[in-house]
């Protein structure tokens, strides 16, 4: 055996790790973590209402032609599926719940409401991306069609990729909870996954009332 | 209440399926490295490729080979992905997701004791601190290699040996690896060094990351290099990529455009690192207002770069949207907004002149204090004014668009919020002077570069003022009076800011002692020379000369045959710096734990300091600074009740 492999064998307790640090925070330092990242992901956000900003707005030839703007956006003779997007924005905000049941689920210790949980939160969010891509096929215009779809693409686009992105955490999670992983005292693996999610969530409804209802 | 940094260890991993982690032995190829991450980015690479081919061949586009989106997908997003992958930088995160049992970090990979361990995937801050400074470095002396290319060039009017294209692109690539792969992060290495050991910490809150962060550098650095060899040359837009050009130059613009992404995710994840240590990480005692500048300065710096990075990222998005997917978010044909561009790059890009600089004034108040033998002028004050700047910083960014058409009445608010800018700084700079006021100053190497930063920032903070007022900037914007001010502020402002600190820091870092008498003679060649270069170009700007033109009018050919020459020299001052390094650190007599007599904590601990730092965790007892206070301590090593212990 290697001199790695018999440190590592002997398990967490004798291992020649650093000496503990000083909390010095009562935040946990992983949820800070998180927490600062969303604040990033946030400021991209930003720049990508920034950039929509710029087109409906500022720009003085925003809309082809018409002088009322907000009357007409997107311009004529094209429409944004407000409907569909108001289904999805349903199927996102009850994921929210479901993702919070099953984190509560194994503060009691409920390891099957965990699992659950988890699985309805991947399948509702799977559905969120299969509307997603349905509408985008069917939606009428393309990313060349002019400013207004750029920034109609950006925006949900950037948004579809931090559901994906969260989608894949909560499988992570989900691996893990079905191999035996967490416990009442330990499931930050699924808390901070789940901290994520809601953002995912809370940044879809703002995206939702910008595009497809200002 | 004492806790485990998240090395692991804590958490969910004891509670998994039993059974302890046991290596299997792996061949050359398989093995965590160099080989590995050779295969692995051309593997990712020909992925990447097929996933266009193929979608393309789906969609029944034509051409079913686009190299633009090829080259995109596959050369600077898939493979540099399986670079990473291949080196071992995820294979600790692929054991987590499968839930299989991981190995709990043992530090067994932490340290150095060979060369080779610089050249891994290292989860140790002190390591990391030395790889990420020694890279920048690298990139540091190529970059200003460029630019003697091109000074060469400037030396008389005309064109003599480049044509405007390879101008272009050198110069560009020149200010991008000193901004992007140079000042931004050089600091972050600076400060992996030292942020644990001044707060009492072990290692950095996430040191997965933080090696992780590290490897992203050199891949930004190469990719910007690499694209002298793309079809139609380097990006030749100026490091600030202006669209909707960037978007129409050939291929080698989406080089800056992916690079760019890769340091930017490099700098926000060390800095969301450098957060969560020092709020979570702080010896006992160690409270806000007891922490070194320097922490406090890193602190700033690493809120503007988690809020303001994603501006960057985004204004590269969308040129890279407007290329390969014919989006027309700058394309007023389309009904986009050209202007738009300037407005979220600089809402990042002003922020970021701060992120290049705050660092710097934090090793200032370092060295200032311990040099000067007394406690820093108006300590809160300097904190405060780091978070005046911090907030004012994001109030700033049109002033790059004075003269660009953006709307009038912006143009006040924004003259008002720059010049407001100046309050902040002056306190600093007054407060380093009255902190020499009556200080028995030891005028070492470490402290004439920060005298000297003094005196040439100010310089440079000035022609900032000037330009900051609307007419005297419709006057002297794009002229070499701009180059002057950038100068100023970054080589005779960041750059000595960063001299200094690794002077300061190179016996705690090396154990040994640098040559003072070389380090001397650096710093007044660079002090000179630099003054030489880049003063006159204030006044060929005024006179009209533009900025980032390979030719010019035959009157000013006499000033820039004189700052050619100069740069000449400034160009060799480094190899002074570069021998005294290499030759201190290889054979320079022993440092001692403490040379300086410095009171803050990573001078406590031996040189350079033990695996882990300390052995017990320091109790941190009074402010930072209290040079030549009777009595006063910062910090109590070992056990707070033993006594005769120094502080
Ligand atoms: C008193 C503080 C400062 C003021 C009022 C100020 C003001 C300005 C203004 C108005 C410009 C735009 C010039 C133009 O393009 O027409 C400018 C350019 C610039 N400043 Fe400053 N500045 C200050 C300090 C700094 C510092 C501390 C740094 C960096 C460490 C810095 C880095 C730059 C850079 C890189 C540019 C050029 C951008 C380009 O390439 O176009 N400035 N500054
Ligand atoms: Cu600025």
């Amino acid at each position: 055996m290697t001199a790695h492999a018999e440190a590592a064998a002997h398990g967490h307790a004798e291992h020649h790790g650093p000496p503990p640090a000083n909390r010095s925070s009562r935040m946990e330092p992983s949820t800070l973590g998180m927490l600062l990242f969303i604040a990033s992901e946030a400021m991209l956000f930003g720049s990508f209402f920034a950039a929509y900003f710029f087109v409906r707005v500022v720009n003085p030839d925003a809309t082809i032609v018409t002088p009322e703007r907000w009357a007409t956006w997107p311009p004529e003779p094209y429409e944004f599926p407000v409907f569909v997007a108001g289904v999805n924005t349903a199927i996102l905000v009850t994921s929210s719940f479901t993702i919070h049941w099953a984190v509560q689920s194994i503060r009691r210790g409920n390891r099957r409401g965990l699992q659950a949980g988890l699985v309805a939160t991947i399948a509702l969010g799977l559905a969120f991306l299969l509307t997603q891509a349905i509408e985008y096929a069917h939606v009428g215009f393309n990313t060349t069609d002019g400013a207004f779809a750029s920034v109609f693409f950006g925006l949900t686009g950037l948004h579809g990729a931090h559901v994906a992105v969260g989608l894949s955490l909560l499988i992570f999670a989900a691996v893990r909870a079905f191999r035996g992983h967490y416990s009442p005292e330990h499931y930050h693996g699924v808390e901070i996954p789940g901290i994520y999610w809601h953002f995912v969530d809370v940044m879809w409804i703002v995206v939702y009332a910008t595009v497809y209802l200002l | 209440m004492t806790t485990v940094a998240d090395h692991g260890t804590g958490h969910d991993t004891g509670h998994g399926p039993p059974g302890p982690y046991a290596p299997r032995p792996r061949g050359i190829l398989m093995r965590p490295g160099f080989v590995r991450a050779t295969w692995c980015a051309a593997a990712f690479f020909v992925v990447g490729m097929y996933i266009v081919v193929g979608l393309r061949w789906l969609a029944g586009w034509d051409p079913i080979y686009d190299w633009t989106i090829i080259t995109l997908v596959g050369a600077l997003t898939a493979a540099p992905i399986g670079f990473l992958l291949g080196l071992g930088a995820f294979d600790y995160w692929l054991y987590w997701i499968s839930g299989r049992p991981t190995l709990p970090e043992d530090h067994s990979g932490h340290g150095a004791t060979r060369w080779q361990d610089y050249f891994r995937v290292n989860t140790d801050h002190k390591v990391i601190g030395v790889q990420y400074t020694v890279t920048t470095f690298v990139f540091l002396l190529v970059g200003g290699l460029m630019a003697m290319i091109f000074r060469v060039e400037l030396a008389e009017p005309g064109l003599q040996f480049l044509d405007g294209e390879t101008f272009n692109g050198l110069v560009s690539v020149h200010a991008t690896l000193l901004i992007f792969t140079f000042m931004v992060p050089v600091f972050a290495g600076l400060g992996n060094y030292v942020i644990p050991l001044m707060i009492g910490a072990p290692d950095m809150a996430f040191p997965r990351l933080n090696a992780l962060s590290y490897w992203l550098l050199p891949i930004a650095g190469v990719m910007f290099l690499a694209s002298f060899l793309a079809p139609g040359g380097a990006f030749a837009a100026g490091w600030t990529a202006y669209a909707p050009l960037s978007s129409e130059l050939p291929v080698g613009s989406m080089f800056f455009n992916m690079g760019v992404q890769f340091a930017g995710a490099s700098s926000i994840l060390t800095a969301l690192n450098f957060l969560v240590t020092i709020i979570t990480m702080r010896a006992p005692g160690m409270t806000f207002w007891r922490m070194p500048l320097l922490v406090w300065a890193n602190f700033t710096t690493s809120l503007l770069v988690v809020l303001a990075t994603p501006f960057i990222a985004g204004s590269q998005f969308f040129v890279l949207f407007d290329r390969v997917m014919h989006t027309d978010f700058f394309v007023p044909e389309g009904g986009g907004y050209a202007l738009g561009y300037q407005h979220i790059f600089w809402f990042y890009s002003h922020p970021a002149v701060y992120i290049m600089i705050l660092p710097g004034f934090g090793i200032i108040s370092e060295v200032i204090s311990v040099f000067s033998r007394k406690p820093i002028f108006g300590y809160r004050l300097m904190a405060i004014s780091l978070i005046g700047i911090l907030v004012l910083g994001f109030s700033v960014w049109a002033h790059h668009l004075f003269v660009a058409g953006m709307a009038d009445w912006l143009r006040v608010p924004m003259m008002i919020t720059t010049l407001l800018i100046a309050v902040p700084t002056g306190v600093k700079v007054f407060s380093w002077l009255a902190t020499m006021w009556e200080g028995r100053i030891h005028l070492t190497t470490p402290m004439l570069f920060a005298l000297g930063f003094v005196s040439t920032f100010v310089i440079g903070g000035l022609s900032g003022i000037y330009l900051g007022s609307v007419p005297v900037d419709i006057h002297a914007s794009d002229t070499y009076f701009v180059v002057a001010h950038i100068h100023y502020v970054f080589f005779g402002g960041s750059l000595l800011t960063v001299f200094a600190g690794v002077y300061y820091w190179f016996p705690k870092m090396t154990g040994r002692m640098y040559d003072e008498r070389l380090g001397k003679l650096h710093f007044w060649l660079t002090f000179v020379t630099l003054n030489l270069t880049f003063f006159p170009m204030h006044w060929v700007g005024l006179r009209g000369m533009p900025r980032r033109v390979a030719d010019y009018a035959a009157e000013f050919g006499a000033v820039n045959m004189f700052v050619t020459i100069s740069s000449f020299a400034l160009g060799a001052s480094f190899f002074v710096f570069l021998y005294n390094m290499i030759v201190s650190w290889a054979r320079g007599p022993a440092a001692g734990a403490n040379p300086w007599r410095a009171m803050t904590l990573e001078w406590q601990v031996s040189s350079p300091p033990p695996i882990f730092n300390f052995d017990e965790v320091p109790t941190v007892v009074g402010g930072p600074y209290e040079y030549g206070v009777p009595g006063a301590r910062h910090a109590v090593l070992g056990d707070p009740l033993r006594e005769g212990v120094h502080a």
